[in-house]
């Protein structure tokens, strides 16, 4: 099997996270909220997590929001990751520094796997999914949020109007993103059990593009892609992409919208107690008989060819 | 001595921690504050406690070590 395309480029994104971890409480509302998101869909989950990792943790903020939620008590040990030590430092919770396309987690050796906003920058997101089904014991969960869909859709068309008007082509600035069919299908295929993914759409509001800017660079967010152009942005591409944003995503008051698609996955390690789905022609009654609806024929039979 | 019991690192994660390359068990090695993977010929080091496990990060040991 071939490896797959390395888009993101590890050690950039690494060193992003380090530059932002001195700022990173100014920007982490995003943070805050998928983070908080978490919390309430796992406090009304009643059974007990002995061991849990929280996967990209930056400035620990999930724990933080745990620790004061009716959730703590069934949450046992926490360990925090990061792939940025500086991110880590600083408190004395149970921390790892961690690669989160390489776990150091034995097979079976975790009740609870968390990440909020960390894994939409790594290169082989199946791969991952299944080192940490494989690091779960059996019946236990994956929950994590990721940016994706629509997430900075205006500044993406902003900056490719700009760049292919002032130097006649546009590279990739901005990261693509999954979608929630794209990520509970990979759920599937990992071998998660009973997988759900669901967007929560954040629209923020800055008084200029140039905040939002800032505002990425705080999260460490900003582009960690392999293949970036070798030029770097030049300040007309991105005086002119900034001028772009404020005539077309422009609210009356003045202040510019961008588009955050939070995408929460959730999945459970499999467990024969779980619910499972009934073998194909197992059903006692009809559909039509439920519905009370008339059956009309297709015209087509199970295994017959259509002429 | 400070040092060195600072750098302990919690059993919590040794118990649930191997090596990210080959999967094998590690050792800790207290007085070096490093996780030795034989299997994958990396000690991993400790800073502060956190054991940085990556790859990028590890030494490779010695023949014989």
């Amino acid at each position: 099997m071939s490896a797959p395309p390395r888009l993101f480029d590890r050690s950039l994104h690494r060193a992003r996270l380090d530059r932002a971890a001195l700022d990173f409480a100014a920007a982490d509302f995003l943070k805050a909220r998928a983070a908080g998101d978490m919390v309430e869909r796992i406090e009304i989950i009643l059974r007990d997590f002995p061991v849990c990792v929280d996967l990209g943790s930056r400035s620990g903020i999930f724990s933080q929001i745990l620790s004061a939620s009716d959730a703590r008590p069934r949450v046992g040990t926490v360990i925090e990751t990061d792939l940025s030590g500086t991110m880590l430092a600083g408190r004395d919770s149970l921390r790892l520094q961690v690669d989160e396309e390489a776990l150091p987690f034995g097979v079976a050796s975790l009740d609870l796997v968390v990440s909020s906003l960390a894994l939409h920058w790594v290169n082989d997101l199946p791969g991952t999914l299944i080192q940490i089904r494989r690091a779960l014991r059996p019946d236990g969960l994956f929950m994590a949020a990721i940016f994706g869909g629509q997430t900075l859709t205006e500044l993406r068309q902003c900056l490719i109007e700009a760049e292919s008007e002032l130097s006649g082509g546009a590279g990739l600035r901005i990261a693509p993103f999954a979608d929630a069919y794209d990520v509970a299908g990979l759920l599937q295929r990992a071998g998660f059990a009973l997988p759900v993914a669901d967007v929560d759409r954040v629209t923020v509001r800055y008084d200029h593009p140039l905040k939002l800017i800032q505002d990425l660079r705080r999260m460490g967010e900003t582009n960690a892609l392999a293949d970036r152009q070798g030029k770097p942005l030049t300040r007309a591409v991105l005086a002119r992409a900034m001028g772009l944003y404020q005539d077309r995503f422009s609210d009356p008051d003045g202040k510019v919208r961008a588009t955050f698609d939070i995408l929460t996955m959730t999945g459970w390690a499999p467990h024969p107690d779980q619910q499972q789905p009934l073998k194909p022609g197992s059903a006692k009654m009809r559909l039509a008989d439920a519905l009370g609806a008339i059956e009309q024929s297709a015209g087509e039979k199970p295994g017959e060819e259509p002429s | 001595m400070t040092q060195s019991l600072q750098n302990d690192v919690d059993p919590r994660l040794l118990e649930v921690l191997v090596c990210p390359i080959s999967h094998g068990p590690l050792d800790y090695d207290r007085q070096k504050g490093e996780l030795i993977s034989r299997k994958a010929g990396l000690a991993y080091p400790i800073r502060g406690g956190v054991p940085v496990m990556l790859a990028e990060e590890a030494r490779t040991l010695d023949e014989g070590e």
